[in-house]
């Protein structure tokens, strides 16, 4: 059997199966994970593994909007990760001595992203392809080396220690209720928890962001993606929604970025490097752009995957690292040439990876139609 | 009846080239008025400006009264204009009835916020659209039945393409409706029956401009016939009167073909 015969069989059969099976299947696999951990079946590290594998869900998710449904590239997504994680490093730790609610942190950290997202998005509107690449490119190193370079609020390279632990409920509360049993999981300090609050906020992410997809504005996105000039032409204001989408997945990453530095305890520049910008990238690639169960997939594979070679390795463990990236790039080599919709592909990726050139169709069909029906009405 | 459309003395220039030339004329309500002329004679751009895919040089442009020149596409489809394009512009992966849905983007208004948490009131605009949407389709009977309307556009015969085409500029039931070359490259059993369907878009009280070369159809539908050649209007009336105006014989075939019909 050729190869591309396998992958058209295992395209049919992952098409077959309805989406809600992954959604409670994935769902219920990622609650019962941190149980096998109480059971003392599984290492608490790979807990650790599972809050930052959720956490580039999360990133993934928020990248797909603007690259899976807008279909803008953005090479400098981790920036607004970035965001997030200082004004939440800023906000709630010792650095300013600030401890700020947990949840009005959060909400700043998603809301500064979101201003990044508008200044960087509005002047690059009108930028397409390549050159879009190279200004998101540019702006996500900027970002980086302000931070590194802003030493009197960020510490630069030293990055910012301390971060508290989130709080869920205020202080006063948190007294009356104790820290003991149930209530232990007020304060948000250990991998469990962390755990079970990410992939809470992961899951409603996904569902808004779904229910979003399937709505006018996803179909405005979808539109402009598709044919700008109809788009525009059918009453879609290109800037607007296309403003709207950069915007929204910055908060995402935002958001994100808030948990990873409540979560990491300590953020420096270099959590925000321009690799990781690209594994993100990776990550929506890999599971299939426009797919939100398939972003999902993509970012556990790239994120837990690493992690199970690294242990599996063993002695050669730091052999491994090496050859990291060397592998990243061989899987999207692969899947590019092999499977460019994804691991599980949206609908309208499919079409666009496996339709014939529309132009080489229209001609196709011209001469079918002059052949059948043209013949046939002249006799008529 | 009142005119829905007029253009005042509009021009258009591309460098040194005039495309449309002080063009001045007007569609009434409930009209149906056709732009013909050779190739060339501007007759695609006079569309483009009025659509707002061009700014005019001069000159202005009224829907009822009110001046949209100089908008952008999508705020003159907000006004009430909207088009279909001579080169099919589908969105084409996407589904039959998802192209018409798009159509309604302007005259919807679920929100961000609103949308993903998919409130109720989302939802019954939603199922709005969708009955409305598949209504418009059920004007073209028999083509986009049942499963059709999920398919992917592309997978449509090119007539089909043209209809979605025409149904995804009705999804706002616009106060103009813009038509270039409806029936080009469709066999003439497919042109009849596309100008039956513009003829009971009239009866539905529609009004339209269309560009046309198919002097059948030309014939066939339109109420007045405006007759263009490098971007100057040379003729207008009924159909009778610019097909034997001898400016326009001698725009399509030459001076001294006029002058044999005179």
């Amino acid at each position: 059997m050729r190869l591309s015969e396998v992958t058209e069989r295992v395209s049919a059969a992952t098409a077959r199966v309805p989406r809600s099976v992954y959604a409670v299947g994935g769902l219920v696999i990622a609650i019962i994970f941190p149980l096998l951990n109480m059971a003392g079946w599984v290492e608490t590290a790979w807990l650790r593994v599972g809050v930052i594998s959720l956490l580039f869900v999360m990133l993934s998710l928020g990248l797909n909007i603007v690259m899976g449904e807008t279909g803008l590239l953005n090479l400098g997504y981790i920036a607004f990760f970035a965001f997030g994680a200082y004004t939440t490093a800023l906000l709630s730790s010792p650095k300013f001595e600030l401890r700020w609610p947990f949840l009005v942190v959060v909400v700043l950290s998603a809301l500064i992203a979101m201003v990044a997202g508008f200044v960087i998005g509005l002047p690059t509107l009108r930028l397409r392809g390549d050159y879009l690449a190279i200004v998101t490119l540019a702006f996500g190193e900027i970002v980086r080396l302000t931070i590194t370079n802003l030493q009197d609020f960020t510490n630069g390279p030293n990055g910012i220690t301390g971060i508290y632990s989130p709080r869920l409920v205020g202080e006063g509360a948190l007294e009356s209720l104790g820290s003991t049993g149930p209530a232990a999981w007020l304060v948000i300090d250990k991998p469990v928890e962390y755990y079970y609050l990410v992939l809470v906020c992961v899951a409603v992410t996904a569902v808004l962001i779904s229910n979003l997809k399937n709505s006018r504005i996803g179909r405005a996105w979808n539109a402009l993606r598709e044919d700008e000039l109809a788009a525009v032409s059918a009453g879609i204001t290109a800037s607007r929604a296309k403003l709207l989408s950069v915007v929204l997945s910055a908060g995402i990453a935002g958001f994100a970025g808030s948990l990873f530095a409540y979560y990491s305890n300590v953020i420096s520049p270099e959590s925000f490097l321009f690799m990781q910008s690209v594994i993100v990238v990776c990550m929506v690639v890999l599971g299939g752009m426009g797919s939100i169960p398939g972003v999902i997939l993509g970012a556990i594979v790239l994120q837990a995957l690493p992690q199970v070679i690294r242990q599996a390795a063993g002695a050669a463990r730091s052999e491994f690292e090496v050859y990291r990236m060397l592998i990243f790039g061989i899987i999207i080599v692969v899947m590019v040439i092999f499977r460019p919709e994804g691991l599980l592909p949206d609908t309208l990726w499919r079409r666009e990876a496996h339709e014939v050139d529309p132009r080489e169709q229209e001609k196709t069909r011209q001469s079918l139609f002059d052949l059948e029906e043209g013949e046939k009405d002249l006799e008529v | 009846m009142g005119a829905i459309l007029e253009l005042q003395g509009v021009s258009m220039s591309f460098g040194g080239l005039k495309a449309v030339d002080s063009l001045t004329f007007d569609v009434r309500e409930n009209e149906i008025v056709s732009i013909i002329g050779p190739n060339g004679s501007g007759k695609t751009t006079t569309f483009n400006v009025i659509s707002g895919l061009y700014e005019p040089d001069s000159g202005d442009i009224l829907l009822k009264g009110e001046s949209v020149a100089g908008l952008r596409p999508d705020q003159v489809h907000d006004k009430g204009i909207s088009r279909t394009f001579q080169s099919l512009r589908l969105f084409s992966n996407m589904s039959v009835l998802d192209n018409v849905l798009v159509g309604m983007h302007s005259v919807t208004d679920a929100g961000l916020i609103a949308s993903m948490l998919r409130l109720p009131k989302v939802r019954r605009e939603e199922a709005a659209m969708r009955a409305k949407a598949r209504e418009i389709l059920e004007m073209f009977p028999g083509r986009f039945s049942g499963p059709r309307q999920q398919q992917p556009a592309f997978s449509l015969s090119y007539a089909n393409r043209r209809r979605l085409e025409i149904a995804r500029a009705l999804a706002s039931e616009p106060a103009l409706l813009l038509l270039d070359e409806p029936v080009a490259g469709m066999n003439p059993m497919e042109s009849r029956e596309v100008m039956e369907q513009i003829k009971v878009l009239r009866d539905k009280g529609y009004t339209i401009l269309m560009i046309e070369h198919d002097m059948h159809v030309v014939e066939g539908v339109s109420d007045r016939v405006i007759a263009m050649d490098h971007g100057v209007k040379i003729a207008e009336g009924t159909y009778t009167e610019v097909a034997n105006d001898p400016q326009v014989v001698e725009a399509y075939l030459g001076k001294r073909a006029a002058e044999a019909t005179a």
